[in-house]
């Protein structure tokens, strides 16, 4: 900005005033430090104005005196920056607290939460097991209530008189599932086991748990009969026929 | 008044924290600036208050003044005049948000302090040229604000300022001669 505009557009009284950007502000105080000449109208506007100010002082009441010197000395007794030390240290004791108590309020609720998370895991696993148990049951049921499955019951012999085991058997989808829960237990050596009758041939099905409610057998094409015998433990290639405890035809 | 030394020595004690250099500036430069506050708000308790304020912060602020900037005076004004400004200008908020008739009540029952009537040099300019100066300087106008409240282009606001302050240099000038005869003759 050149002097000329600076005069001529009233940039000095602004300037006096308080009136200017922060901009306008340091390219007015970089000229003033910069043209000696302008820097001579300055300091005349300056002394113009404070003389008119003084011309049109008022005297302020005496109190206001004693009032600012006590004040003043008010503040200096308690130091400086005590005040706002006593602030500063309550605002951080309460930071502090305010930290603690959230710090635990955490803790706790991520311990609440880690728990919540333990027990939705278990629901799960329960949801999960229910639902194979849910699948299963309901397959168990379709096999076994299904119209086209045939209910055939096996009755124990002399050797185990009272035994009782329930065949389903279904031709359409292939399946046999066998109740063996009517059986005597057996010794640990020893296990049940089922076979299928094909023209005279005695073709394995698998081994019957005493414990299990249902178990599911291979189902044989052309069987003509369900033999259940005891076999050592593990089962047996060929059936001990001598240990033949039941049989239905089908 | 030219830059004196008093003036320097006071405020490099009070850079020491000493309250009797202060008090030395209190005594020179309150009336002035008292002259100025009340003018600009019009009440003689806010008046008071701010004055108190404005020596509190020149006594806190001290550090940031710098002589070679320009005077003393100049820089306590502008102190002065910023807290004015924004102690009218939390008053007119809060006025805003009161009931009307209430306000209305106060201005009656305040009436305005016959403070407006400028004295020495630029009380003997015209009354345009008093007005400008006036608002500017004692109202604490904005130039743009001051020409509307006037009613003139800025350009021509301007001129007044500049007119006025021109006047006020002759006269200043002319009693400066004339003290310069007297001590000459006795």
């Amino acid at each position: 900005m050149d002097r000329k505009k600076l005069l001529e557009e009233g940039f000095l009284e602004k300037y006096l005033l308080d009136e200017l950007t922060d901009k306008e502000r340091q390219s007015v105080a970089e000229a003033l430090a910069s043209d000696p000449g302008l820097r001579r109208s300055y300091d005349a506007l300056e002394a113009d104005f404070e003389r008119m100010a003084f011309e049109n002082a008022i005297t302020p009441p005496a109190q206001i005196k004693e009032r600012l010197f006590d004040t003043l000395e008010n503040t200096a007794k308690q130091g400086p920056s005590r005040g706002w030390l006593w602030a500063a240290a309550s605002l951080a004791a309460l930071f502090l607290l305010s930290s603690f108590w959230m710090y635990r309020q955490w803790k706790a609720s991520e311990s609440n939460f880690e728990a919540l998370q333990e027990q939705t895991t278990v629901l799960q696993d329960r949801l999960n097991a229910l639902e194979e148990n849910y699948l299963l049951t309901n397959q168990r049921l379709k096999t076994i209530n299904g119209p086209q499955t045939i209910p055939l019951i096996l009755h124990g012999n002399n050797l185990v008189p009272n035994a009782r085991a329930v065949a389903y058997v279904n031709h359409d989808n292939k399946m046999v599932v066998v109740n063996a829960q009517g059986l005597p237990e057996l010794p640990e050596d020893k296990t049940y086991q089922m076979w299928s009758d094909v023209e005279g041939e005695m073709i394995n099905m698998g081994l019957l748990k005493t414990d299990e409610e249902l178990i599911t057998l291979h189902y044989i094409d052309q069987a003509e009969s369900l033999n259940i015998t005891i076999e050592p433990a593990g089962g047996n290639d060929h059936p001990t026929v001598e240990k033949l405890i039941a049989y239905v035809t089908l | 008044m030219p830059h004196n030394n008093e003036d320097i020595i006071a405020i490099e004690r009070i850079k020491q924290k000493d309250k009797k250099a202060l008090q030395l500036l209190y005594d020179k430069y309150a009336p002035a600036l008292y002259g100025v506050i009340l003018r600009m708000c019009g009440n003689k308790e806010m008046a008071e208050d701010l004055l108190q304020e404005t020596f509190v912060k020149i006594w806190q602020k001290i550090e940031a003044y710098d002589p070679n900037k320009g005077k003393f005076y100049t820089w306590a004004y502008r102190i002065a005049k910023n807290l004015t400004l924004n102690t009218i200008r939390k008053k007119e908020i809060l006025i805003q948000n009161e009931d009307l008739s209430v306000y209305r009540e106060k201005e009656n029952a305040e009436p305005q302090l016959d403070v407006a009537a400028l004295n020495g040099a630029v009380g003997k300019l015209e009354p345009h040229h008093q007005e400008a100066i006036s608002l500017v300087y004692f109202k604490g106008y904005t130039h743009r604000e001051a020409n509307e409240q006037m009613g003139v282009p800025l350009g021509t606001f301007k001129s007044y300022v500049r007119q006025a302050l021109q006047l006020l240099r002759e006269s200043y000038d002319k009693e400066f001669i004339l003290i310069g005869i007297l001590i000459n003759l006795f």
